[in-house]
């Protein structure tokens, strides 16, 4: 066996010296590898679990209820924070999530192949903008010569949020099999009503994956609002979007660079919370997905 | 045909047939609507940049990606400190992540047990899922002191007659970046790799090691052949994702606006430097500059994300 | 026929979308100031760092007696003053007085002395105990770079009988536009010329080297983690985190401590204030005359615009009125002196300004 490789003619593999060091080569390769994939969940664990032990004892009940404290003051929380994000998330995931589900309509019912392509193509390079650019945009737009607003700061989110929403329904929609159009066609059925009727209902797990996946992105983004939603009172609740909203990303962010234990403290704890959040929407999100795919491939 | 099927729904004729003359229509128009919309979302973000970064274009030119100064009293800006910053620490974290992306990618698509594959595979990606800031944090917390006072002083000693690792050893600097950047870019490039290899075809595999290859030797001669215009694909994606990140490298990389061989020292980045003045650059030249760094991280991204797209979708086209 | 057809619904869909899209961003340009026709139950201001403790001290009793929250954003002077030229804020505050083109650019702006207080020096060296003694050529050649380690024969001399290591100083600035900057640049170019020429003064400048941390807090977070590190940092989050702080010598050649009365010695030092609101009072490096005086102490101003909307002009004048003089009570607990009765009742005319 061995000397056969060493004599193939095409020279597909190095003759080797002998076999033991090959196999010794082999051997190093594997353990590197093996090593390198534990030191990568390594990181992950590590991360999750020092805003475990850093998070939980800072967690109770007043640092989720109440606002934070006046300068110097011990105590306070978060709570106008969550609920800044909520209203965030929930705006700009009303704007994303329809919009970008229409444009994967758009893409796999209606649109010629090349136009569907550029549209594919263009998602995929909003995707890569950085979201601190989206948030130097959205502030040249509306936040310039007006005001910082949670409109401004949910919009920038949406911007961030849309092309993640719209490949992932894209990606689903192109699963959906020809033949159900085709029967509905045979039956009659306009375009539309068998995009309502058949292919939506069809894709709906993907098209969740695509929505929580776009969500639990958004959740943390941190570059977009520093420019078009950081100014907030610390005292007083602010629900309305028309003023900029206290949120999680920002919060931590701001905490983070305190010198002090007490911040340090609040800011895991506020970490824990978004942490959470996402994770628990990421796997959300995948075990949707597995289902739908194995649903609509087979 | 369609006439049976018509004259079958009797009643509901007429309404079925008023709402197809809308219902057609208004799905078209709207799906075509969001289609356009999220084509000139791009754009608008193109031209706002432009537009108003026009200001410090026509006082500094294209000069200004590679000057140096950044001098808000003397209204002298340049984006080259940043640039710089931006592009060192990115390299060092693709230079540290794409070996130990194909490591784990080799692992889970070859070695790792059936069962584990799976599972280790959804960890990794996990951590492209933890909000930066996070990391950042993180970083701050954990990573700062460690490389200050352990990595930092050791890496001296053995390496520090190597301008990299000359200098005092710091918490923040472009080390701790380029290593917080590492573990952004290490799930995207271990995601497209992995997916990569495993198109490979089997016969090929079969094939090596009918002709005695050890398992190395066959990814050696036949996977990684294979795969290599989809791992510059992703590692160019990696980059992308590195260039642009703007919070968790404000946090660790000690905003100094200064180019520096030694790794230990603060620097700066295009993004951080978005973070930290921005919102407080008087209109005018200033924040027109930093409107202007946008835009070159714009370019930046632009040129990245297309030629990784163009590399991955060859490899999956060919 | 079918293709042309649709090419020509695209087209047109395409200018739709581009006329929707030109009017959004119409509609929001034109929606600014909305901050300025907020009800008058709410007053948004932004700005300086160095102040924000104080203002945050008073939101909440001023809610409780007037009525009116007050909101306030800590971005740093510069962006106090960048918020308050574009009117997305009903006041401003800056620790620094706007400079010319800056007053030209908020229009009809006047700048209101409404605190007192002082950027410290501290820093973070193991085995070096509070209280180091420091001058300001010391401190400019610190920031400049040309010092470089703690055993330096320049800060040896001043201190005799304090161990210092070899450690290299990290010289810690603020990234954002800042007040604290502000002042402690214009004390430093006071006392070395190389510094002003160099550097100069500025709410953000151009720094040879160091750390940067974003606002005192990440100022005060950079300091805490490096040893060997030496910052600039407002007083209030000097002593709330307990770092050592130094001495820096005055023109008498004292080492007066931070803290009110020193603040106050230096502001006494003023001789007549300037009416209108529209100049700043530097204070800092006072003569040798005001020998119990600390140098680097500063007032910090309120910025706001003389045609207030006519729902914020009320509640605007009845708070910032509060504020100098009800309000310095909140003052000497985080070290804001209270403002030298010449200086109130010049801010209170100025208050008069707005319409």
């Amino acid at each position: 066996m061995e000397s056969s490789a060493a004599t193939q003619p095409h020279g597909l593999l190095t003759p080797a010296p002998g076999a033991g060091r090959r196999k010794a080569v082999n051997k190093t390769v594997e353990v590197l590898c093996t090593i390198a994939a534990a030191l990568a969940v390594a990181v992950l664990l590590l991360v999750v679990i020092s805003v475990l032990l850093k998070g939980l004892p800072a967690i109770n009940l007043d640092l989720l209820t109440k606002n934070p404290a006046a300068f110097g003051q011990p105590g306070g929380g978060i709570s106008n924070s969550i609920v800044g994000s909520a209203i965030l998330i929930a705006i700009a995931s009303l704007i994303a999530i329809p919009v970008g589900i229409l444009t994967a309509i758009y893409t796999t019912e209606f649109a010629p192949a090349r136009i569907s392509f550029g549209i594919k193509f263009a998602l995929d390079i909003l995707n890569g903008v950085p979201t601190i650019v989206t948030g130097v945009f959205i502030f040249g737009v509306l936040v310039v010569g007006g005001t910082q607003s949670g409109w401004a700061g949910a919009i920038a989110l949406s911007v961030v949020e849309l092309p993640i929403v719209a490949r992932a329904a894209q990606e689903v929609l192109d699963l959906v099999p020809r033949s159900l159009h085709e029967a509905g066609l045979a039956l009659g059925l306009k375009r539309w009503r068998i995009v309502l009727r058949i292919v939506l209902p069809t894709a709906l797990g993907g098209l969740i994956t695509g929505a929580v996946l776009g969500v639990a992105r958004v959740a943390g983004e941190t570059a977009p609002l520093l420019l078009t939603s950081s100014i907030w009172s610390n005292l007083s609740y602010t629900t309305n979007p028309s003023q900029a909203l206290p949120n999680i990303p920002v919060t931590i962010f701001s905490l983070s660079e305190s010198p002090s234990p007490a911040d340090h403290a609040k800011a895991w704890a506020a970490a824990l919370v978004l942490i959470l959040f996402v994770l628990i929407l990421s796997v959300v999100a995948r075990a949707f997905h597995e289902r739908s795919r194995s649903r609509l491939r087979g | 045909m369609s006439v049976t099927t018509a004259s079958r729904r009797g009643p509901f004729d007429i309404h079925a047939r008023l709402a197809d003359r809308i219902g057609q229509p208004a799905l078209r128009i709207l799906t075509t609507l969001a289609g356009i919309a999220s084509v000139a979302v791009l754009v608008w973000i193109a031209e706002t940049l432009v537009n108003q970064s026009r200001p410090a274009m026509s006082a500094f030119g294209l000069g200004f990606v590679g000057h140096t100064t950044w001098n808000p009293v003397k209204s002298t800006f340049g984006a080259g400190a940043f640039l710089y910053g931006t592009l060192v620490s990115s390299f060092i974290a693709l230079l540290i992540a794409t070996p130990t992306a194909i490591a784990i990618a080799i692992y889970l698509t070859e070695l790792a047990p059936r069962v584990i594959r799976r599972p280790v595979a959804i960890l990794v990606e996990l951590l492209a899922a933890i909000p930066s800031v996070i990391l950042g944090l993180w970083g701050i917390i954990f990573l700062s002191p460690f490389l200050g006072n352990h990595l930092e002083p050791f890496l001296k000693s053995f390496l520090g007659w190597l301008p990299l690792f000359s200098g005092s050893p710091s918490p923040y600097g472009m080390l701790n970046a380029a290593l917080i950047l590492t573990i952004m870019t290490l799930p995207i490039v271990t995601a497209i790799t992995r997916e990569v290899f495993q198109t490979t075809p089997g016969e090929l595999k079969e094939a090596a090691y009918a002709l005695g290859a050890t398992r190395w030797e066959m990814i050696r001669k036949v996977v990684l052949p294979v795969a290599r215009p989809g791992i510059v694909g992703a590692v160019i994606l990696g980059l992308g994702r590195a260039f642009g990140e703007a919070i968790a490298v404000t946090q660790v990389i000690g905003n100094a606006n200064q180019v520096k061989a030694s790794l230990f020292q603060p620097a700066g980045t295009l993004a951080a430097q978005i973070v930290n003045e921005f919102p407080n650059a008087s209109p005018g030249v200033y924040q027109s500059s930093l409107i202007y760094l946008a835009l070159v991280l714009l370019v930046m991204s632009l040129i990245v994300n297309i030629a990784a797209r163009v590399l991955v979708r060859r490899r999956k086209v060919g | 026929m079918n293709i042309k057809v649709h090419r020509i619904t695209m087209a047109a869909t395409a200018v739709a979308a581009a006329g929707a899209v030109a009017a959004c961003g119409g509609s929001s340009n034109s929606g600014s100031g909305s901050a300025s026709n907020a009800s008058s139950k709410t007053l948004v201001g932004a700005g300086s760092t160095l102040v924000a403790p104080l203002v945050t001290q008073w939101q909440s009793p001023y809610d409780k007696a007037t009525g009116v929250a007050v909101t306030y954003g800590a971005i740093g002077s510069g962006g106090g003053i960048e918020q308050i030229t574009a009117r997305t804020v009903n006041f401003g505050a800056s620790d620094a007085p706007m400079t010319s083109s800056e007053a030209s650019a908020c229009k009809d702006c006047v700048e209101i002395p409404w605190a007192l207080a002082a950027t410290d020096v501290a820093y973070n060296v193991k085995g070096v105990p509070n209280g180091l003694h420091f001058t300001g050529p010391v401190l400019a050649k610190i920031w400049l770079g040309q010092i470089k380690s703690w055993n330096d024969p320049a800060i040896k001399a001043l201190n005799p009988g304090v161990k210092l290591p070899s450690t290299p100083i990290v010289p810690i600035h603020r990234t954002d536009g800042s007040g604290d900057t502000y002042v402690f640049t214009n004390y430093l170019s006071k006392v070395s010329p190389t510094f002003k020429s160099k550097v100069g003064s500025a709410t953000t400048v151009a720094w040879p080297g160091g750390i940067g941390g974003k606002g005192n807090s990440g100022v005060g977070g950079a300091l805490a983690s490096t040893n060997g590190s030496i910052a600039y940092i407002a007083i209030a989050y000097v002593l709330e985190n307990h770092f050592h702080y130094g001495l820096v010598q005055n023109a008498a050649g004292k080492y007066p401590a931070p803290g009110v009365p020193s603040i106050l010695a230096a502001a006494s030092s003023l001789k007549s204030v300037p009416a209108g609101g529209k100049q700043g009072i530097s204070i800092t490096d006072p003569p040798a005359s005001a020998a119990g005086a600390y140098p680097i102490s500063t007032f910090t101003y309120v910025i706001v615009p003389v045609q207030a909307s006519s729902s914020v002009a009320t509640p605007l004048k009845k708070f910032i009125n509060w504020a100098v003089t009800s309000g310095q009570a909140d003052g000497p607990k985080l070290d804001f002196a209270p403002l030298p009765s010449r200086v109130a009742e010049a801010a209170k005319a100025d208050v008069n300004l707005i319409k």
